[in-house]
């Protein structure tokens, strides 16, 4: 452990240099909360449109369709809504979860919980923010093209994606915003690891560590290994797009040379499993803590669920196969994938038995962070369990590209790490602006995004076994899906409750932002980890004396404690039970 | 612009209203002879999962109405590091690993073998068919009474694939322009079709009837509307079919079209 103190330099006085061009790694992690935020809006009101078309297609949208699609009398025609479901899908993971999970709460939470001043590379962290703004704009600018956005599903298998089915620029603006997005993701990944490698306070081992570090820990050397890997294929199918290349062409089309579509999936799911954990990671870490905080008494088994995330990170990496049962690999490959995916279980269950040891016999505090994190513990339990479904190779023979694989990837990717985030957005609020975000809305919040949310996903299951096939404009010209259009009305009509359900977020959030005057206690929650040491919001360059960390971060519920708290700061030394 | 559709749909939604839930959400019509095999394993996961998922909710549900902090103010001070508790989780993780996930491997790995992968061989009597997804519709080529593909006498259909009941049928495809998947939900089976590649299919059907032949891989924007029909016939009415198609072909294919050869030697690649 090789501890770098950095030295504090004056705070910026200019707007331009406090907010914008910003080094402080608390602002960038604001800048890249908002980001997020803004972005959710988008990628939200996208899959309104799109349950909207799935429920009532033909049927003109209400209020705002109009306005939206004035060729079609507000109808959502379909070239209209592959664009949707494709930028949907890219927006919800690289530009609201992403920036949230890993840009706001990793920039935020790395330096204070570990005990350090900053970020150790702050220019390349004001770089990565930057990137990922340039990235934004791109896709932005994309979809005011004449011809649309990209329209070939976010996964954008060629040879959909090339010449041949996006004949429109909106495809390479899209490779080339990811690029970027790519460029922002791996400079924000090596100044993760670089920093809990170098700057952790002294006496912080990694197994002293929160586990929301671990997590973003892991999450970070994910990124840094495969988002590369995506640069390139997608850096070989802009060259295809671009300069005619053939490296994925085949065909008919394929005249000047013969490629390999399949070529390019293999590329994007050695990235694109590993992704689906590089977003899960932190939303299970900070989970892990927040449940040990609240129930107030030590994280069940911390090191068997440290060394259980690390294991799914090592496994997360050699499964990818089994996005691609339907392609036909060689019998040897699936079973290989097949039986490397089902040992993701044995970590996963450790993890989950620890989560549940972490609530057995504590005194659990049901504040809003803490009722995300049960929501989390909830619907991962689900989203996992139905992925055993889908990595049998036979099942997957009925269930691939149905919608019980939207239900699926929507209960873990898209549930739990929203409800991991919502947890982490209230429990840091107070560190993040000084202010305390009002409670009553925040519960009231949890329940009406809970409850239509499992209505949504598991309705998709539902329909997916049905039989219901994917990115369908409208799935009812098929007879044997007609008797499922009440099941998908049902579904629209939750996705709309969730949907209106987060406006009392983004009230409680801005409200309390710019109009609250009440200031925040030091440590509204009462744990003891580093950063509830300081004051709220933490000042600039947070601690003024680096900390000397002397015990683990759930110290908590100790019955020898003489303090007159039920729980120890991690400066302290340990008292003995 | 298509309010004639929203109304259609309406109607069809009242019409179908009389349906429970459950009968609702079952799969369609299961017509081969392999599909029970993918819905034991289904349901044999679905039993187990919700084993392990009621445990959860139990822990999940009955932990937090016990120990909330009004019914229990102390916590019991524990890192959960001791024997005992590893062995309890590590003991978790092997009990879903070995009731689910081992059962699920071996199964379904049993599954393919003996089933899914078990082509049919050249010499066996079956019905072959080579199909050429494109966008947005389906080709399907009967090699004719030459047994030849790719000759001028062959059956070529759009979007209609006839086959007898009770025999197996082998599909072998490929795709003009962009990745397609051969989707027949009453089979339960499904397969890419990727341009420059062949893949491969074998189903039986055992009912009589008309079923909904679907591209699964999203393929542009019509892919909604590359639907194809299966017809299933009884032997009599497929020899007779067969007979019939010849003569249509044999009488309207033009030899010289470049576009009717299509097809492939059977096997060949």
């Amino acid at each position: 452990m090789a501890f770098v103190e950095q030295h504090i330099h004056d705070a910026p006085t200019s707007f331009w240099s406090k907010y914008i061009v910003s080094y402080d790694h608390k602002v960038i992690g604001k800048q890249f909360l908002w980001f997020g935020i803004f972005w959710l809006l988008v990628g939200g009101l996208m899959a309104l449109l799109i349950r909207w078309t799935l429920a009532y297609p033909g049927v003109p949208f209400p209020v705002i369709g109009n306005l939206l699609f004035p060729h079609t009398d507000g109808v959502v025609p379909p070239d209209t809504y592959a664009m949707l479901f494709t930028m949907h899908g890219t927006i919800m993971i690289f530009f609201a979860i992403t920036p949230i999970l890993i840009g706001a709460f990793g920039n935020f939470c790395i330096p204070l919980m570990i005990g350090a001043r900053d970020m150790i590379f702050p220019t390349l962290n004001m770089l990565s923010f930057w990137f990922s703004m340039a990235s934004g704009v791109l896709l932005l600018a994309s979809l005011c093209l004449p011809l649309g956005a990209a329209a070939g599903g976010w996964t954008s298998y060629p040879t959909l994606s090339t010449n041949i089915g996006q004949p429109g620029l909106g495809q390479t603006l899209w490779l080339l915003s990811l690029f970027l997005f790519g460029v922002s993701s791996t400079m924000g990944a090596v100044n993760y690891i670089t920093t809990v490698i170098t700057l952790r306070a002294p006496g912080m081992g990694y197994f002293k560590m929160p586990l929301t570090i671990w997590g973003l820990w892991l999450t970070a050397i994910l990124n840094a290994i495969f988002v590369p890997v995506l640069g390139a294929g997608l850096l070989l199918l802009t060259f295809d797009r671009v300069f005619g290349t053939t490296f994925f062409l085949a065909g008919a089309a394929a005249t000047s040379g013969k490629g390999d579509p399949v070529l390019f999936q293999h590329v994007f799911w050695i990235f694109g499993h590993p992704e689906v954990y590089i977003l899960i990671l932190p939303a299970w870490g900070i989970v892990s803590d927040l449940l040990s905080f609240f129930a107030r008494k030590p994280a069940f088994g911390y090191k068997m669920t440290a060394l259980s995330l690390s294991a799914i990170t090592v496994l997360s990496t050699v499964v990818y196969g089994h996005h691609m049962y339907t392609t036909q690999m060689s019998p040897l490959m699936t079973q290989s994938f097949m039986t490397l995916t089902m040992l993701i279980s044995i970590p996963s269950a450790i993890f989950f038995a620890n989560w549940l040891g972490t609530l057995w016999k504590g005194s659990i505090r049901f504040h809003s962070p803490m009722l995300f994190s049960l929501g989390v513990v909830f619907v991962f339990g689900l989203g996992g369990l139905t992925g055993l479904y889908l990595a049998s190779t036979s099942i997957d023979l009925y269930l691939h590209d149905t919608y019980f694989v939207v239900g699926h990837f929507h209960y873990t990717m898209a549930a739990s790490v929203l409800l991991g985030g919502f947890a982490g957005t209230y429990f840091w609020f107070p560190k993040m602006f000084g202010r305390m975000m009002n409670e009553k809305l925040a519960k009231w919040h949890f329940w009406c995004t809970m409850i239509p949310l499992n209505g949504i996903f598991t309705g998709m299951m539902v329909v997916g076994y049905g039989g219901m096939h994917r990115r369908l404009y409208n799935p009812f010209i098929y007879e044997f899906l007609q008797k499922l259009v009440p099941i998908n009305i049902f579904i629209t009509v939750c996705a709309v409750l969730m949907g209106a359900a987060q406006f009392i977020f983004i009230y409680n959030f801005v409200h309390t932002i710019f109009f609250k005057k009440e200031v925040a206690p030091a440590n509204p929650w009462e744990v003891g980890t580093l950063e509830w040491e300081i004051p709220s919001p933490a000042p600039h360059y947070n601690f003024k004396d680096i900390p000397h960390v002397k015990c683990g971060p759930h110290e908590l519920g100790n019955p020898n404690l003489k303090n007159g708290r039920d729980f120890q700061y991690q400066t302290e030394e340990w008292v003995k039970a | 612009m298509n309010l004639q559709f929203s109304e259609r749909l309406l109607g069809l939604a009242i019409k179908t209203q009389e349906m429970s839930l459950w009968e609702r959400m079952q799969p369609p019509e299961d017509i081969s002879s392999s599909g029970h095999l993918i819905h034991w394993l289904f349901n044999y996961t679905t039993y187990v999962n919700l084993f392990w998922f009621a445990l959860v909710c139990i822990g999940l549900f009955g932990f937090s109405y016990l120990y909330s902090n009004k019914r229990h103010k102390i916590p019991f001070y524990t890192h959960g590091n001791e024997k005992k508790h590893l062995l309890v989780t590590a003991l978790i993780g092997l009990g879903v690993f070995l009731s689910v996930d081992m059962v699920i491997t071996k199964i379904s790995t049993r599954d393919m073998k003996e089933t899914f992968w078990k082509f049919p061989g050249d010499n066996e009597d079956v019905v072959r068919i080579q199909v050429l997804a494109q966008q947005w519709a389906w080709n399907f080529r009967y090699a004719g009474a030459d047994g030849e593909f790719n000759t001028g006498d062959d059956v070529v259909q759009l979007n209609s694939m006839v086959v007898p009941v009770g025999k197996k049928v082998m599909i072998q495809m490929t795709a003009k322009d962009v990745i397609h998947a051969f989707y027949l939900p009453n089979a339960r089976i499904k397969a890419d079709a990727i341009p420059g590649r062949f893949s491969k299919l074998w189903f039986d059907a055992n009912k009589v009837g008309k079923y909904d032949i679907a591209c699964a891989e999203m393929c542009g924007n019509h892919h909604y509307m590359m639907k194809a029909q299966l017809t299933v016939l009884s032997q009599e009415d497929f020899d007779r079919w067969v007979k019939e198609s010849q003569q249509i072909a044999i009488a309207t294919n033009d030899t010289e079209d470049i576009n009717l050869r299509w097809g492939w030697q059977w096997g060949s690649k």
